[in-house]
């Protein structure tokens, strides 16, 4: 199943070019069953990869942009009274779907936002006193545009967390730019990519990931690095929900790296990822200061 | 930087002290001149004025190094050189404008205070001293340290317990050299003793309680009534008051051996610590038969120093407790001549020399005479007339030590015996914890010397008025009126008095321990390792063992388990050298990757480490752990090489 995820990964590369190391943080963030945070300026392929992504793993997809007028009916569903059966029945909304393409999720208003984040955190939604589940696998991929940028509210502290990874896809180089311009074709390469893991085989392997050997000295690594965020005063202190999600990364990051225990090499790579908006939310998500001043300064003996 | 202004301050207040350490080097108008120089810095500081232009601060002190130098035959060089030194550290201040500026005037400072202990070697001076090279030190620091740095108390004394050891080796192992320059004499007004004596003078001294010298005895504590320390003879009598004769001073400069009369009397030895008195003249009891090399014996048994006292002088001398020899038919008859008045002791002295023909009968009956008569000891004598030993013998009947020596020496004259006044001091306080006998100069005495059978006896006519003088003290016999003649003002106060007390012995140990130690006590230091050398060597030993000891307890104590993974562990030990270059925070083997990259020829086997490595750390494989220590015993050789390598980039 880790070659088909590789093939998934070979073909969003065929897509997204020159962004290897973002699209297996992206794999990866997917894999440990968290959400993903892109935060770019327009244009650069959020949404192609979002798209992507959905597209190679076969998965339900739904994108909704967000809007400054957007209710959170608009995006969990409502039920509507049918005159002919002379019922209330529910109507779902976008965010029943496999893969979210959230878009310019700082956009909409923070009522809509946190209904969206309820549905992230709780896998499920609450209409008019009823629950309902939602797919499974459930990924949202949001997108937002730097926060200088007019018309955005930015995500508070507490919302920032619920999204495992937050990424920065970047200006592609000259050679990768050359070759995209050169196909000029990028939807329609984005319709050719087939589905190359079902969604059986994505919750199977999404099951191994927490099978991922860490060991108790890599534990006590990690908790080094998060106890260095807590006495200081220039970061905001890692949550133990933070800790935990950078373990599940690291051990999706080491599962994608065919390897069945996590190293402290794993914890490093993704560590930036996974704490750079938790430690300082009005960071942009190209700059990783905080998180590599934590990873600097705390001695690894493994 | 040079915008702090307490830098400038602390420099402005480091010259000040230097101008007042140095003053004695200093003419007064040399002085004005740096205080304005110096009062100028401090004003321009504190008004936050800029830096005085180099061009007119050059001019300022080329004129006044003018004027220092056309005064340079009266100041002498070195005093020459420490004004202008001085006076280069002032305009520097001045002008003071960069940072390399800074720095030469810290050293120019520490110079200036170093030459302070030429003329400076108190041990009050010397702590004001070292407060005032530590202020220097602190600006040294300032000028090196960032702003924000601060001084840290723990590394400090740590610097100085490390330094500790080292200045104590300087102190003791330096050789002391003579000085390379002679000392010009100061214009400081002499004290104690002088050369003449007449009937007012030991009063005033009585009164001053400063110290005149200390002695220390390696042959017990003589009897009190033997601490008769000579220092002068007066021996010219002008019909009132006793002077040196121009022969004796003449003779004071040279030396003369001594013969000793009989082998039989116990030789005292023992160390005076002089107070520098800008005289030459120093102390003995009785007879000196052998002294220090800094010192010599004159003639009369006169102890006499190579030049004048300026700085405390310690010197070592040995005496018998005999009378003097006589030294020429000259000298005997110097001691019989006149002087016109006194008609009354004239008639005294013919009927007592009627009476009792022997010398020795005749001063005996003179001080039945004092001690039957109603003679009365006092420091407040009234006023005597134109006769004064007259006046004394039989109208006041009251006086001092030197009325009565003074009156007894003519007397003796009028007799026909050779006689001369002594002057000098008696007794002491003896402190027995310090194990000295501290001599002040209210211990100032006169006594007499008469020739008979050829040697000059004692005779101490105050012994025979006031005994309590001579087997106690002064205080002793004086009514209270008079002691408190003595105690003015705050020497009543009983803490002061104590407080003095202890400063003098701590000054005692000064002088003896850190100024007293000169090459002959450097010589006996090395003789005395070398006959304790077993000792010093188990002592040695035995520390080196105690510190060992104590080092291996440290160590096992400080030691924390390690709580490595036993495959770090491994690799920490068997790659040291490796991993000695890991920058902390990257994973082990993410560096040795780097180092199989950078090292092509050992990738092979490192990379097996490296494989297994992370089995055992991460998946607590022990087959694992088993493994790599196998591959670390095989790979010895390839490990060398690779260390090697290492090294060798």
């Amino acid at each position: 199943m880790l070659t088909q995820l590789h093939l998934v990964e070979q073909n969003l590369n065929q897509v997204i070019l020159g962004k290897s190391s973002q699209v297996r943080l992206a794999l990866c963030c997917l894999l440990a069953e968290g959400h993903l945070l892109l935060e770019d300026l327009p244009g650069m392929g959020k949404t192609t990869l979002a798209h992507a992504l959905a597209n190679s793993l076969g998965l339900s997809y739904r994108r909704v942009q967000f809007t400054s007028d957007l209710l959170p009916g608009d995006l969990v569903g409502m039920n509507i009274y049918d005159t002919r059966s002379q019922q209330f029945h529910f109507q779902p909304g976008p965010v029943f779907s496999q893969v979210l393409l959230a878009d310019e999720i700082n956009r909409a208003s923070p009522k809509t936002q946190s209904a969206l984040l309820e549905a992230m955190e709780e896998k499920q939604v609450s209409i008019d006193g009823e629950t309902r589940a939602l797919p499974k696998p459930f990924f949202v991929i949001a997108t937002q545009n730097p926060l200088f940028h007019a018309g955005t509210s930015a995500l508070p502290e507490s919302q920032l967390d619920r999204f495992m990874f937050r990424l920065s896809l970047g200006f592609p180089d000259k050679q990768a730019e050359h070759l995209l311009l050169q196909r000029d074709s990028s939807t329609s390469r984005l319709e050719l990519l087939t589905e190359q893991l079902s969604a059986e085989q994505l919750k199977t392997l999404q099951a191994q990931v927490p099978e991922v050997t860490a060991s108790d000295h890599l534990l006590d690594y990690l908790l080094s690095l998060v106890h260095a965020s807590r006495h200081r005063s220039d970061m905001l202190p890692l949550s133990p929900r933070a800790s935990k999600a950078i373990l599940r990364a690291a051990k999706a990051f080491a599962l994608i790296n065919q390897r069945d225990f996590v190293s402290a090499e794993d914890v490093q790579q993704v560590f930036p990822y996974v704490a750079e908006h938790r430690l300082d939310p009005a960071s942009a998500a190209q700059e990783s200061r905080l998180s590599q001043l934590l990873l600097q300064q705390t001695p690894c003996r493994i | 930087m040079l915008g702090q202004k307490r830098l400038l301050l602390i420099w402005s207040g480091i010259q000040f002290a230097l101008l007042v350490l140095l003053q004695q080097a200093f003419a007064g108008w040399v002085s004005a001149i740096f205080l304005l120089l110096i009062l100028y810095r401090l004003f321009s500081v504190l008004q936050a004025k800029r830096p005085v232009s180099l061009l007119l601060v050059n001019i300022v002190a080329g004129i006044i190094a003018v004027g220092f130098f056309l005064q340079l035959k009266q100041a002498g060089v070195l005093h020459f050189m420490l004004q202008i030194l001085l006076l280069a550290a002032t305009a520097r201040l001045l002008a003071l404008q960069h940072l390399y500026e800074a720095r030469q005037l810290v050293w120019v400072h520490y110079f200036l205070l170093a030459s302070c202990f030429i003329l400076h070697q108190d041990m009050v001076v010397a702590v004001f001293i070292l407060l005032v090279v530590l202020a220097n030190l602190y600006s040294h620091f300032r000028l090196f340290s960032p702003a924000s740095a601060r001084l840290n108390g723990v590394q400090l004394s740590r610097a100085m317990l490390i330094i500790l050891p080292l200045w104590l080796a300087m102190f003791l192992l330096f050789p002391r050299l003579p000085p390379f320059w002679q000392i010009p004499n100061t214009n400081v007004a002499s004290t104690g003793l002088s050369d003449n004596l007449d009937p007012g003078s030991i009063e005033k001294l009585v009164q001053d309680d400063s110290l005149a010298f200390r002695v220390e005895f390696d042959t017990g504590l003589p009897a009190r009534q033997l601490l008769y320390w000579r220092a002068r003879l007066y021996e010219d009598f002008d019909g009132r008051s006793w002077q040196v004769n121009s022969w004796r001073k003449d003779a004071s400069r040279n030396r003369y051996s001594s013969r000793i009369n009989n082998n039989n009397s116990a030789v005292q030895r023992y160390r005076i610590i002089a107070e520098a008195s800008q005289q030459s003249g120093l102390f003995a009891l009785a007879t000196p038969v052998g002294s220090s090399q800094n010192v010599f014996i004159a003639a009369s048994g006169m102890l006499s120093s190579l030049k004048p006292v300026s700085q405390r002088l310690s010197y070592q001398v040995s005496s018998v407790l005999d009378p003097i020899a006589r030294l020429s038919e000259q000298e005997q008859l110097m001691n019989l001549r006149l002087a016109p008045g006194n008609p009354a002791t004239e008639q005294f002295a013919h009927s007592l020399k009627q009476q009792y023909p022997q010398p020795a009968a005749l001063v005996q009956a003179l001080a039945e005479h004092f001690s039957q008569q109603p003679f009365f000891y006092s420091l407040t004598p009234p006023r005597l007339g134109a006769n004064s030993v007259d006046g004394f013998l039989f109208d006041s009947r009251t006086g001092f030590c030197s009325h009565y020596a003074s009156a007894s020496a003519l007397i003796l004259r009028y007799a026909g015996i050779p006689a001369r006044v002594v002057g000098g001091y008696q007794g002491g306080v003896w402190h027995p914890q310090q194990g000295y006998l501290a001599v002040r100069q209210r211990e100032a005495h006169a006594w007499v010397e008469y020739l008979d059978n050829g040697v000059w006896q004692h005779f101490d006519p105050t012994a025979a008025v006031a005994p309590e003088r001579i087997l106690n003290n002064l205080d002793s016999i004086l009514p209270d009126d008079e002691r408190a003649l003595l105690y003015a003002g705050w020497r009543q106060l009983e803490m002061l008095q104590t407080l003095r007390l202890q400063l003098m012995h701590l000054d005692y140990y000064w002088s003896v321990w850190v100024l007293g130690f000169n090459d002959t006590s450097q010589q006996e230091l090395w003789r005395n390792i070398k006959q304790h050398l077993p000792t010093i060597g188990y002592v040695l030993l035995l520390l080196l063992i105690v510190g060992l000891l104590g080092g291996v307890i440290f160590t096992v104590r400080s030691r924390k388990p390690s709580h490595d993974h036993l495959a770090s562990q491994l690799l920490y030990k068997q790659l040291a050298d490796v991993l000695s270059n890991k920058p902390s925070a990257q994973p082990i083997s993410s560096y040795l990757r780097h180092v199989a990259k950078t090292h092509p020829a050992h990738y092979e086997w490192l990379n097996q480490v490296i494989t297994l490595y992370e089995q055992a750390v991460y998946q607590n494989n022990n087959v694992a752990l088993q493994q790599l220590k196998n591959v670390l015993q095989r790979q010895h050789t390839e490990l060398r090489d690779l260390r090697r390598a290492i090294k060798n980039t």
